[in-house]
Formats: structure tokens, sequence, C-alpha cells
């Protein structure tokens, strides 16, 4: 890791803020009712002015309760959403989002499959043919290249998906509650291998999970969320601790109410 | 909105330089989709046009007594045309939902959707078009290469233009009202009847001159006719009316995607 300081993701100011109506409007029957109406906007703002920067190569993972805003952020980052104005997202390289049956469409092959995600992940159909074997190798799934994914069992779609992601030259990961090991249990050791040895090696990993122990083998920093507030960003550890510690202080507080 | 514009552009450099080829693949495989669980697979693109022709062969020709000698030509030509039109801004409607898979785990430039869309739906005209070829040899029609393909060519652009404008519009506005379905399907209904598939297009200009100016398709298959049956001069007012639309389409088309698809997006 030669240029560990160069910067793979930066943030600043990043905000967002989603209108929605009380009644949202979905009919034009329902829409022509409401002409007339004043309209009742109300604004949730999922994120705050959240500033970071992450380095190459570097493990960032992000803690946070359902709905302090980690999937909007990912959602962002990816691109996906636009952020609110006066918000800056630079990012440098390729990036692609890790999720269950990510980029999959169920009426398609396997090999469809492979080809769509890794093109759309900026791979050219020569090199996609050069790394189908490994990939479909990697996978175990032989016998089922032709077959359409719908037909897929969840284990062998995150096997699909966590192949397909070792071998594309993505820069930046952007990994959903996906943890190393997937699949049965002699999958799940050849991958957490293969996700120690080659893929944590020059790729900015973005991880967003509630396994509080995984996060604190892998990452090099956590960045902490509260409804859309960053609260801290910093050593995994102290992090983690001031995590934990506001499970406690609510623990506490519903008990006192009792 | 120049902005954003430019904001995407920079977005594809970063994203790598295979956009055509993704965008050929996209495509490639949206077609494979609509013939993948028929048996007789891609041959239904050949099949779909000469059954239709058939049947209003049928109707209007053999019961009701109407229509020139050369009328299963004459619908032909206005079938293909119109079944492109409509199941191309059809399927257009759902590209987000459909795609959702793609926009949700990977950063690329959403136009790309709508552009291996419209490849598909030309790979399908392709094929509805060799048919024809077919049938007008064996009609004895003789084409004069040169002239068809520069006004040909034309013609099909501006077809495409109009549904890829209709796309971009009705796709991102189906998000945020649902029953765009019910009412596009019903514009159909309406456009079918006006388009002059049945009926030569003096017949509704003499009465209704307006239509010219809401169905643009009434224009256009005029001008094919003119082209791949008569090998009569094209109506270039015309042409240039649908021209106009077409552009008008696409520039709306343009600045709905780049203000609400966003918005519309967050919606999905």
């Amino acid at each position: 890791m030669s240029n560990n300081s160069e910067i793979s993701i930066k943030v600043k100011n990043l905000s967002k803020s989603f209108d929605f109506q009380e009644d949202s409007i979905s009919s034009i029957k329902e829409g022509l009712y409401n002409i007339f109406k004043r309209k009742n906007n109300r604004q949730l703002k999922a994120l705050n002015n959240i500033n970071f920067e992450i380095k190459k190569g570097e493990f960032l993972g992000i803690v946070g309760r359902n709905g302090s805003g980690k999937s909007t952020l990912l959602k962002l980052l990816i691109g996906a959403f636009r952020p609110d104005k006066g918000s800056i997202i630079n990012i440098n390289g390729k990036i692609l989002r890790l999720a269950l049956g990510m980029g999959f469409d169920g009426n398609l092959s396997a090999r469809d499959n492979i080809y769509i995600n890794g093109s759309v992940l900026g791979l050219s159909f020569k090199y996609i043919g050069e790394i189908f074997d490994q990939i479909i190798e990697f996978s175990e799934l032989h016998d089922f290249i032709d077959v359409p994914v719908k037909h897929f069992s969840s284990g062998m779609k995150s096997r699909l998906t966590f192949s397909i992601a070792m071998y594309a030259n993505a820069d930046i990961f952007l990994i959903d509650e996906f943890f190393g090991g997937v699949g049965d249990e002699s999958f799940k050791k050849k991958s957490e291998d293969f996700f120690k040895d080659n893929f944590l090696t020059g790729k900015t990993i973005i991880h967003v999970s509630h396994s509080l122990s995984n996060l604190l083998k892998f990452s090099d920093r956590i960045l902490y969320l509260h409804k859309g507030e960053m609260m801290a960003l910093g050593k995994p550890e102290e992090v983690i601790e001031l995590y934990k510690e506001s499970f406690k202080e609510e623990f506490r507080e519903k008990q006192k109410k009792v | 909105m120049i902005k954003e514009l430019i904001g995407q552009i920079y977005l594809d450099k970063t994203s790598g330089n295979n956009r055509l080829e993704r965008i050929w693949k996209l495509a490639q495989i949206d077609f494979k989709k609509r013939y993948y669980n028929d048996k007789l697979g891609v041959l239904w693109a050949l099949l779909n046009p000469l059954l239709q022709v058939s049947i209003y062969y049928f109707v209007f020709k053999m019961v009701m007594q109407r229509g020139e000698d050369d009328f299963a030509l004459f619908l032909f030509v206005g079938l293909v045309i119109w079944t492109t039109f409509m199941m191309g801004t059809k399927q257009g409607i759902n590209i987000f939902k459909l795609k959702r898979y793609l926009i949700e785990n990977i950063q690329f430039n959403k136009i790309d959707l709508f552009l291996s869309h419209i490849l598909s739906v030309f790979m399908g005209f392709c094929f509805n078009l060799g048919a024809y070829f077919a049938i007008a040899v064996i009609y004895g029609i003789k084409f004069d290469f040169l002239y068809m393909l520069m006004t040909l060519i034309l013609i099909i652009l501006i077809i495409f233009v109009n549904i890829l404008g209709v796309c971009l519009i009705l796709s991102t506005f189906s998000i945020f009202l649902k029953d765009i379905d019910h009412i596009w399907d019903f514009t159909l209904l309406c456009g079918f009847w006006t388009a002059g598939i049945f009926f030569p297009i003096e017949k509704i200009i003499e009465k209704f001159p307006v239509i010219i100016y809401l169905n643009p398709m009434l224009g256009l298959i005029d001008n094919a006719r003119r082209v791949l049956m008569y090998k009569t001069p094209i109506d270039w007012g015309i042409m240039s009316i649908n021209l106009i639309q077409g552009i008008g389409f696409l520039a709306l088309g343009l600045f709905v995607f780049y203000k609400y698809s966003g918005k519309a997006i967050e919606k999905l």
C-alpha cells in the first residue's frame, strides 16, 4: 500500500432530506382532490451534515440503530439518491454495493447476470470471459450456469454475488450486512479466507453491520450514526464502546420509568 | 440542470469506458428476455406482425370488403410501426421498477437504461421490417435502395426519438402517479384508431386535420408507406411536423428526467 495517503471518498456537509406529504398522492383522482387543498409537506432529515474522508485501502465500519441513516448514506454514495444542495461527495474510483442478490435479474441465467454485473462494474466482455470459469469455480455453481437466478436458493445467490465481487475490480465496496463468510460452512471458510487474503488489500471498504465483533476485527475506523447525526468517528474500540453505552443508557431510562 | 448533465458525464468517466458495450449488453438481454420462455423464441418477432395482419386483413378485406389490392402490405407497414411504438412505450413506463436492482447497487448513468431499452425495441423492429421485406418481395415490389435508405433512416429515427421522449416522461411520472399505466393504455387505444393503420391518411386529415399534430404516428406511418410501398415522394411538410414533435418530446423527456428522476428513484 504505497499510496496510503490517497483519498478514496470525501464527504463534506452531506445532508439528505426527504419530502413527503402526509397523504402522499399516488393517483390522478387524489391529485385532483388535493389541488385546492393546502399541501401538507413535511421534511424528514435522514442525514445531517456528515463529514468524513476515507483513505484508499481503508476499512470503515458504520454502526447505528435502525433508521439512523446508514442505508441512506450508502445509497447516496452509490448515486441512487441525490444529496441536498451544498453537499459534496467526491468518489475516486469504481464503486459497488454488495448486498444479497445484488444486481441480479431473477429471470436471467447466472451466466447473463455475471456478464451484466461485470459489465456494469467496468469490466470488458473479453475480461469477463477470461475470469468466467474462475467465478463459476469459486461459487461452486457448475451445474447451474444457465439456470435462471430466481430458482437459486439465497445461499446460492450470495455465493454468486460474493464470487463476482471477488473478481470485479471495483476500488470501493459498500457492504450491507454481508460479512466475509456466506453460504454453508465449507464455503464460509473459503470465502472468509479469500476475503482476508485478497479482498482487503488495497480496496476501500465501507461496511454497515450490526455484528460488532466482526467490525472490531476488520475495521480501521468506525463511524457511528444516530438519527442522521454523526455521533463519533474514530478508533473501533472507542466508538463501539460509545455505541454500546447508548443502549445501556436507554435501558436505564426505561427502567427508571417503570 | 446543465450542471447535472455535466455531472452525469463526469460520472461516466470514473465508471469506465465500456459504456457502449454495457448498453449493448443490456439491450441484448432485454431482447432475449422478451422471448425467453417461448418455444419459438425470436421467431415470434417475425410471427407476431404476420398474425396481426391476418386478423385485420380478414376483418377489413374479407368481411367488410374494404381496402385496395395491396391491403395486406398497407396493414403490415402500419401495424409494424404502431406495435413498435406501443410496445416501446408500454414497456418503457416500468423501466425504473424493472431496473431497480441495478440502480440501487451500482453506480452508472441512469439514462443508459433508456438507451438500451430503445436499442432492444429497435432490434425487434428490425426483425419486423425483415418480415415486411420478405413479403414485399413476394408481392413483387421493387425497391429503389438509395432513396429508400436515406428516407427510411430518417423516418425510423423520428419514430425512435418519439419513443425515447415518451418513455422518459412516462417512466419518471409513473412513480408519482400510479394510474399513468391506465391512462396510457387508453391513450394508446385512441392512437391506434387514429394512426391511419386501416385507412389512408387523407380520410382522417379531411375531417380532423388536427390529428396530424396529436398523433405523430399518423404522419410517420403514411410517409413510411410512401417509401416502402408506393415509391412516391415523401410529404416533407408532415415529416417536418413529426420531426419537431419528436424533438419536442425528447426535450421535454430529458427535462423531466433530469429534473425529477432523482426524486422518482427515492420513491421506488
